[in-house]
């Protein structure tokens, strides 16, 4: 390997991660919390901490006639069933002012459960992961995009650049001088999950390839009708459609469609439950099969017509498209399987701290030899973009607890709340550059206390009693809060001026 | 230094979509691959042509080069995906 090589890798290793390192480590956080969204819902949504069903409710008995009366004119309206991290039937529609509604029924009773007021992990952390809530011309999804890419060049161009890639392995000198120490963090995180890190970036890349090189389906289905797009859908997909009769009709049994979709699947369970043109006699309905029981996640769907039941269109993955499921399936985890889940989160953390460490690297690296408005600048971004993403977190649990569930458009304070803090961490990052990584470790401990504790008063349920009573989400959700608190406090009061940056790198990584 | 990043950035995504259309119109003309499986194939490859792109156009010494090769790579891949483009079978 020639000088020149390993040299301009280092300036493109360099230059890549301080432009897209924050973008990169929120990205990061975002998709570590979404490892558990659903976990953290039941945390945030209290009514839908039920027993997990024994069986599959009744859709007939239970779904119809709420979403008849809820979604009534609603073009479609759609129905999660119930499982073992998700409780209770989620009913999906789109209300008369066109904004999208998720409402839960108790699959036991049949009863509706009040409005969560709130759109949980599911509907805030794990749509900022992929598309950072940025909705104007795709925007979101191409900056993630090309975070991913700068990530994979980061990837490349670091192992180019660590001379020493195995020793690496066990070097970490957390006593030696700012620089070496965040160093030693930043090749230990990055060596350790290397493997994972390549794997789950580029998956994710591949998830939305359709977004991402539109140019495929472009040019391969030029001049078909109804639009490229479309056409490909409907060819790789399956997507089927028809168009409204205007007459009224009946639903059939929805319960009759489940059966044959499980004799059609050899008993393997459906998870959702589609109807288009409810209450028209050309209503159809789609059944998808469940991404729980292996690691592709399967297209496997089933179109019915609505009011005779008669199985209309049925669709699986051709070959490459199953390659690509399966990939997609690395990425979102959605087999059922406790523990890998807890390892995807700790690998994603341990990204955040390599992303984390070697921002830090570079800003004390860059502060030896006098600080510009540059540095100021990236030290800013840095502080607001790690610990300032941590708060304001806490902050979207903590107005999650604390609001009135009264509130009118509560979900939507919920989200301001974050982005207000959010937007507070990097101003205070910027006036307080020496004060703000152990003001904020401090705070990060803090409020991950204090939800904690609102947990338990506004729900009565505190970590031991969820323990007690199986609830093992609000007690997971609990335990980590509890862990990083114990963490940022361990890093605000043991971060001395000099090295407060190394420990709350330390801390980003478990936070 | 602003120029290579464009070149990188800008040249090499127009080389990469190139490449995937190519591929996408090629796969069916050539191997009798279905087009929607030819479509995922080549945008899954999309993403290792254009890091290798990326990797390159940071290394190649000589400037020029990396703007000829892209967007002269990006030309001719374009022209014959449009050359070969079939029509749909629906």
């Amino acid at each position: 390997m020639t000088a020149r090589l390993r040299q301009a890798m280092a300036g493109l290793h360099t230059w890549a991660g301080v432009c897209l390192g924050t973008l990169l480590f929120i990205i990061f956080w975002m998709g570590s919390l979404s490892v558990f969204d659903r976990e953290i819902d039941r945390w945030m949504m209290p009514a839908t901490r039920l027993p997990a069903p024994a069986a599959t409710p009744s859709l007939d008995a239970t779904v119809v006639p709420v979403a008849e009366r809820l979604a009534a004119g609603a073009a479609m309206w759609t129905v999660v069933l119930p499982g073992a991290r998700v409780p209770a039937i989620e009913l999906r529609y789109t209300d008369g002012q066109g904004q999208p509604v998720r409402r839960h029924i108790d699959p036991a009773s049949g009863r509706l459960l009040p409005e969560a007021g709130s759109v949980g992990a599911s509907g805030f952390f794990f749509p900022f992961h992929f598309r950072l809530h940025l909705r104007f011309a795709d925007l979101g999804y191409w900056l993630v995009g090309a975070a991913g890419m700068a990530m994979l060049v980061l990837l490349v161009s670091g192992v180019i650049v660590h001379r020493r890639i195995f020793s690496d392995f066990f070097t970490f000198r957390p006593t030696r001088a700012l620089p070496r120490a965040v160093l030693d963090v930043h090749n230990l995180s990055g060596v350790l999950v290397l493997p994972f890190h390549f794997v789950i970036t580029l998956s994710g890349l591949i998830i939305f390839f359709a977004i991402y090189f539109p140019a495929a389906y472009q040019v391969a289905y030029t001049g078909a009708a109804g639009g490229a797009r479309a056409a490909f859908d409907q060819a790789a997909f399956g997507s089927w459609q028809r168009p409204a009769s205007g007459r009224p009709g009946e639903l059939a049994s929805l319960d009759a469609m489940l059966a044959t979709a499980r004799a059609l699947w050899q008993g393997r369970e459906a998870y959702q439950v589609r109807v288009r043109h409810p209450g028209d006699a050309a209503a159809y309905v789609e059944i998808r099969r469940s991404v729980a029981d292996d690691i592709p996640m399967n297209i496997d769907r089933l179109i019915f017509d609505g009011t005779s039941g008669r199985l209309l269109h049925r669709h699986g993955a051709r070959p490459v498209m199953a390659v690509q499921r399966f990939i997609a399936g690395l990425h979102f985890i959605q087999f059922r399987h406790g523990l890998l889940r807890g390892l995807y989160f700790v690998a994603g953390l341990a990204g955040c701290m390599m992303i984390g460490s070697g921002l830090l690297f570079w800003l004390a690296a860059r502060r030896r030899r006098g600080a510009g408005a540059g540095m100021r600048l990236v030290e800013a971004l840095t502080v607001g973009g790690m610990t300032g993403t941590m708060i304001a977190t806490l902050a979207f649990l903590l107005a999650n607890r604390l609001l009135p569930a009264e509130l009118a458009g509560r979900a939507g304070v919920e989200m301001q709340v974050f982005f207000g803090v959010w937007v507070l961490g990097f101003c205070h990052a910027a006036l307080r550059p020496h004060e703000a990584w152990r003001a904020q470790s401090r705070m990060i401990g803090l409020a991950a206390v204090a939800a904690v504790v609102l947990n338990t008063l506004t729900t009565g349920l505190h970590p031991l009693a969820a323990v007690a009573a199986g609830q093992w989400a609000v007690a997971g959700v609990d335990g980590v809060l509890l862990l990083s608190a114990g963490l940022a406090g361990w890093a605000a009061r043991h971060g001395r001026r000099s090295s407060t940056a190394a420990h709350a790198a330390v801390d980003g990584g478990h936070g | 230094m602003v120029s290579r990043v464009l070149a990188a950035v800008g040249a090499g995504y127009a080389f990469a979509a190139g490449a995937v259309a190519l591929l996408a119109v090629a796969l069916p003309a050539v191997a009798g691959m279905a087009h929607s499986e030819a479509v995922v194939l080549a945008a899954m490859l999309g993403f290792i042509i254009y890091l290798l792109v990326l990797l390159w156009a940071a290394v190649e010494p000589r400037l020029w080069r990396v703007w000829a090769g892209l967007l002269g790579g990006a030309a001719l891949s374009w022209v014959l995906a449009l050359g070969i483009r079939l029509p749909v079978a629906a």
